[in-house]
């Protein structure tokens, strides 16, 4: 499959490139130049045809929607709703089927621990920035797939972590490792799931703060790492 | 009261700017000079520059958001979107507790309500669809409406679609299911800036503004229940038949 990962400045998709492509053909794309990353594609996703040529003869985006380092909170929303837009909308253009829009379960947070909360629960999208802007490409992405057909699907992970450089820090419910979401997101690229579906993406730990019920029975998501030792 | 009008150049703003200034202490403000005469204050400002606004709504009571920008597509994503985020930061800031946005119909209800139901209410979930103006409101929407859970901020947005001048009508031609005469929906802005904050039934309330009209596509309950629009007889010779 050829996918375009967006955000290639993001660390996760970078990790996400790796892991992915010894099964599919990886391009990567971000709004600047970002060096030693081969198949990089710099586009700044504007309204021309340049977007139209990123997505075209690609299978399927992961859109990652990381901001870069240097964006403020005007640029990242630009980036979350006007960039989402034109990239969604080149990619409908050129025939491309699917998108897995990395979101977060940052979302879900305000409601009270002891609730077993799903991806049936309405979001709690605070004003910060980084929540917010997700909340937004959500919005944008259910638009996409209602009106246009374009299966979307929705990963809301939890705090992305490498497992093994954490292991002497206080467990956190959030956490779920890099390699389990790089498994999420493969599975996402190939289920039957059809319009717009959301999954909650944590790790396997039984104190983990949000049921993984609905990846493991959809996707068939199987996290490795628990963070128990 | 101190309201502050942003995009006051646009559309609305030759009828709402002269019915409000009676009664309010108005600052207009517009990227654009306006093209009608007004004697109060008026600030040349972006709505998609931050600072701008946030200056301009220094001391204010109230915002009233008339800024649209429907076509271009970094523009309208600019000004529709981006413009509620910096309003709402700066109503923030300045510890205003009323706004008043606005917007088409379809920011709410889209293409896969209109096609299909009748009766339909401002209250129902928002479906814009990806049509840019619809999309670009809705968002903007949205935005308004987080802030609006997360701090003490009344946002009340008004829908408008069609709007028409009595004295040109083509009787018997039928009219959107979603009209008014101009005069007519802007006097919602009175009420609109009077009403008790608390009598509202929450902080995020979106109204649909038209007449009343025999369609039945859309309701206008709420406008009227909640804020006593009241509307005229205005523009019914559209869908008489001429004698």
């Amino acid at each position: 499959m050829r996918i375009l990962i967006t955000s290639a400045a993001a660390p996760l998709a970078q990790q996400l490139a790796t892991a992915l492509r010894p099964e599919h053909e990886i391009r990567l794309t971000e709004r600047t130049f970002v060096p030693n990353l081969p198949n990089l594609a710099v586009s700044p996703l504007h309204h021309d045809l340049s977007t139209n040529l990123l997505v075209r003869e690609i299978d399927a985006l992961v859109h990652v929607a990381e901001p870069l380092p240097t964006d403020n909170e005007i640029e990242q929303i630009d980036y979350l709703t006007r960039c989402t837009y034109n990239l969604y909308l080149a990619a409908v253009a050129e025939g491309v089927k699917r998108v897995v829009f990395l979101s977060t379960l940052d979302l879900m947070t305000p409601y009270a621990e002891d609730y077993t909360v799903g991806e049936r629960w309405r979001p709690l999208p605070t004003t910060a920035t980084t929540v917010l802007t997700k909340h937004l490409g959500e919005f944008v992405s259910c638009e996409f797939a209602r009106e246009h057909k374009l299966d979307v699907i929705v990963l809301r992970l939890g705090k992305v972590v490498h497992a093994e450089t954490v292991a002497n820090q206080p467990f956190d419910p959030l956490w779920v490792d890099e390699r389990d979401v790089a498994q999420a997101v493969n599975r996402a690229l190939t289920t039957d799931a059809k319009l717009l579906s959301t999954f909650h993406i944590q790790s396997a730990s039984p104190n983990a703060r949000f049921s993984i019920a609905s990846a493991k029975n959809v996707l068939g998501y199987a996290p490795v790492y628990d963070f128990q030792n | 009261m101190k309201v502050l009008i942003l995009g006051g150049a646009g559309m609305l703003g030759p009828y709402v700017v002269p019915l409000l200034a009676p009664h309010h202490e108005l600052r207009v403000t517009d990227i654009n000079p306006l093209p009608f005469d007004f004697a109060g204050e008026f600030r040349q400002v972006d709505v998609a520059n931050f600072d701008q606004v946030m200056a301009a709504a220094e001391g204010m009571d109230a915002i009233i958001n008339l800024s649209v920008l429907r076509q271009d597509r970094q523009l309208a994503f600019d000004v529709s979107t981006r413009g509620c985020y910096n309003m709402m930061r700066a109503a923030v800031a300045h510890g205003i507790r009323r706004v008043i946005n606005t917007g088409p119909h379809f920011a709410v209800a889209g293409p896969t309500y209109e096609r299909f139901d009748f009766a339909l209410s401002p209250d129902m979930p928002p479906q814009p669809g990806t049509n840019l103006y619809a999309l670009t409101k809705a968002l903007g929407q949205e935005i308004c409406h987080v802030f609006s859970e997360q701090y003490d901020i009344y946002v009340q947005t008004y829908l408008f679609y069609n709007f028409h001048d009595p004295a040109t009508l083509t009787p018997g031609t039928d009219a959107t299911p979603f009209s008014a005469s101009w005069s007519n929906a802007m006097e919602i802005f009175l009420p609109g800036l009077a009403i008790d904050l608390a009598t509202l039934p929450s902080r995020c309330e979106v109204f649909n503004v038209f007449t009343d009209m025999p369609h039945g596509k859309f309701s206008n309950e709420k406008a009227k229940r909640v804020l006593g629009f009241q509307p005229k007889d205005d523009i019914s010779r559209l869908w008489h038949k001429v004698k």
